[in-house]
């Protein structure tokens, strides 16, 4: 019995290191590398303050293309970014971007009442609005985005913009399960600003 | 040692090593490793680059630390499937004629059938806090399930075992008072696990310190629980080491290895308390109490047979 005793808490000390290296394996599992910098830009606000690539310096950013009068997956998008925008209160690091792909229609008083009727009252979450032919190219090639038949081919994606205005990382907008990997992609970014 | 025997016991080891294991995914993170079940992304051997996940899976999902803590865990599983089914069907070969083997062997396969169903159900709903309880409730189940047919087993083979013990006969009470408070102490565990990541969630740059402040009523009602195992398993202690008549080695042995590990308990309760959560502790945290539990259950088979003996 005495045997078996000292086997039992042999193998659970063996086991307790061999967990203690995995657990600390996955808390250091997270890596987003930089993929490109965002090129310059210069759009207006909902408020119709300017807003430029300049914007992104010491804040994390999570960035999507919508458009107001869309039915497809911007209600999820958009409420996905609001749960975001909620669970991020008071982070003054953390900033939300949402740029129209239908400027036409989505002019600066519609994405102020859209904004007003998501409940955004902060800076923290952003409408941006420009050109069309602006917005296409910081898609395409600014975001390496699909953007030939906008508004209705608009992307999907959420993107993580880092404090120096890199691009971290890609999700999927409407994907419940990504918006947990985002929460914890932004948090490691936010501590990158701090150290 | 009959081959029934040795799978009996092999059977439960592993039991408890998923347990270990499960416990690994769940403090590590680890649960949505996989996005998709039973293969992980759209693979029987999870991807080692993200350009081997396919179109219809968000490549953003892919970690391939946790992917493999989370496709071990269900590889290890099916070994636990396999080895049960295994002393199923030995059972039935050689002890058919055995309630006693059989139907806990039989609830015990079903209920492993139904804990991998139920892993499909944690990935689909993105890990629902009710389904990660029941995950582990039911572990906890095939655990006590496997750890009583090993011990019918051992009886089998030692049919003379118990017979010169004599325990208090009105211990009944005491060993169900402490069963189920040691499950509902389990379940409160789990919900400030749960608890504690739901706040997480909904505040995700909360400084862990402030965490525990956060939780509701929970922990105190952990606490108070906990008190109430302690004394009932000292009482427990008392009755079937000191007011026995030559009880046997057996329960003098997992009465005293019930008291340290409730001691051990308390420490490592503590800990999470003061210090921070640190994962390590609350994984052995639940490892320990799910020994306890199969101790107990140990306890109770013997005392039972003793006392029908001594009818």
């Amino acid at each position: 019995m005495n045997k078996f005793v000292y086997l039992v808490i042999f193998v659970s000390i063996v086991m307790g290191l061999g967990a203690n290296w995995i657990i600390n394996k996955a808390q250091n599992s997270i890596d987003i590398p930089i993929i490109k910098q965002v090129p310059e830009f210069s759009y207006l606000n909902h408020k119709g303050e300017s807003y430029t690539n300049k914007n992104f310096n010491e804040k994390v950013t999570v960035l999507d293309f919508i458009f107001t009068s869309c039915t497809g997956p911007c209600p999820i998008m958009t409420f996905n970014m609001e749960n975001l925008y909620k669970d991020f209160k008071g982070i003054e690091e953390v900033q939300f971007l949402s740029i129209t792909v239908d400027p036409y229609v989505d002019t600066q008083d519609k994405l102020k009442m859209y904004a007003e009727l998501i409940g955004v009252n902060d800076n923290r979450w952003q409408f941006l609005r420009s050109d069309i032919d602006d917005i296409k190219n910081l898609k395409r090639n600014g975001f390496m985005l699909y953007a030939d038949n906008l508004p209705n081919g608009h992307s999907i994606k959420f993107i993580l913009i880092d404090h120096r205005g890199n691009i971290r990382k890609y999700y999927d907008g409407t994907d419940k399960a990504s918006q947990e990997i985002l929460k914890k992609d932004i948090v490691y970014l936010v501590n990158e600003i701090k150290t | 040692m009959t081959i029934f025997r040795t799978f009996t016991l092999i059977s439960t080891g592993l039991t408890y090593l998923i347990i270990f294991i499960g416990g690994m995914v769940r403090v590590s993170g680890a649960g949505m490793g996989c996005p998709d079940w039973p293969k992980c992304f759209g693979r029987w051997i999870p991807p080692t680059n993200i350009s081997q996940i396919p179109d219809y899976i968000d490549p953003a999902k892919f970690n391939i630390v946790l992917a493999w803590i989370e496709y071990f865990n269900r590889l290890f599983g099916a070994l636990v499937g396999l080895s049960i089914m295994v002393t199923l069907f030995l059972g039935m070969k050689y002890y058919f004629n055995r309630p006693h083997i059989r139907w806990p062997l039989i609830v015990a396969f079903i209920l492993t059938l139904f804990q991998g169903w139920l892993g499909s159900v944690l990935v689909d709903t993105i890990l629902n806090p009710i389904t990660i309880t029941l995950h582990l409730f039911f572990a906890l189940i095939i655990l006590i399930l496997l750890v009583y047919v090993s011990q019918q087993a051992y009886y089998i083979d030692n049919s003379r075992a118990e017979n010169n013990s004599k325990y208090p006969s009105n211990m009944r009470s005491i060993f169900c008072a402490i069963a189920i408070v040691l499950f509902a102490e389990i379940i409160l565990g789990t919900e400030i696990r749960g608890g504690l990541e739901m706040i997480r969630k909904d505040n995700p740059m909360v400084e862990s310190q402030f965490l525990i402040d956060m939780l509701g009523p929970f922990k105190y009602a952990h606490t108070i629980l906990g008190i109430l195992i302690t004394v009932l398993t000292m009482i427990s202690w008392y009755f079937l080491v000191k007011k026995s008549i030559n009880p046997s080695s057996l329960m003098v042995q997992t009465s005293s290895a019930i008291v340290l590990l409730i001691l051990v308990q308390i420490i490592l309760g503590e800990m999470l308390v003061f210090l921070e959560f640190i994962p390590i502790i609350q994984l052995f945290h639940l490892w320990i109490a799910s020994w306890i539990l199969g101790l107990v259950s140990i306890q109770y088979v013997a005392w039972q047979r003793s006392t029908l003996n001594n009818e």
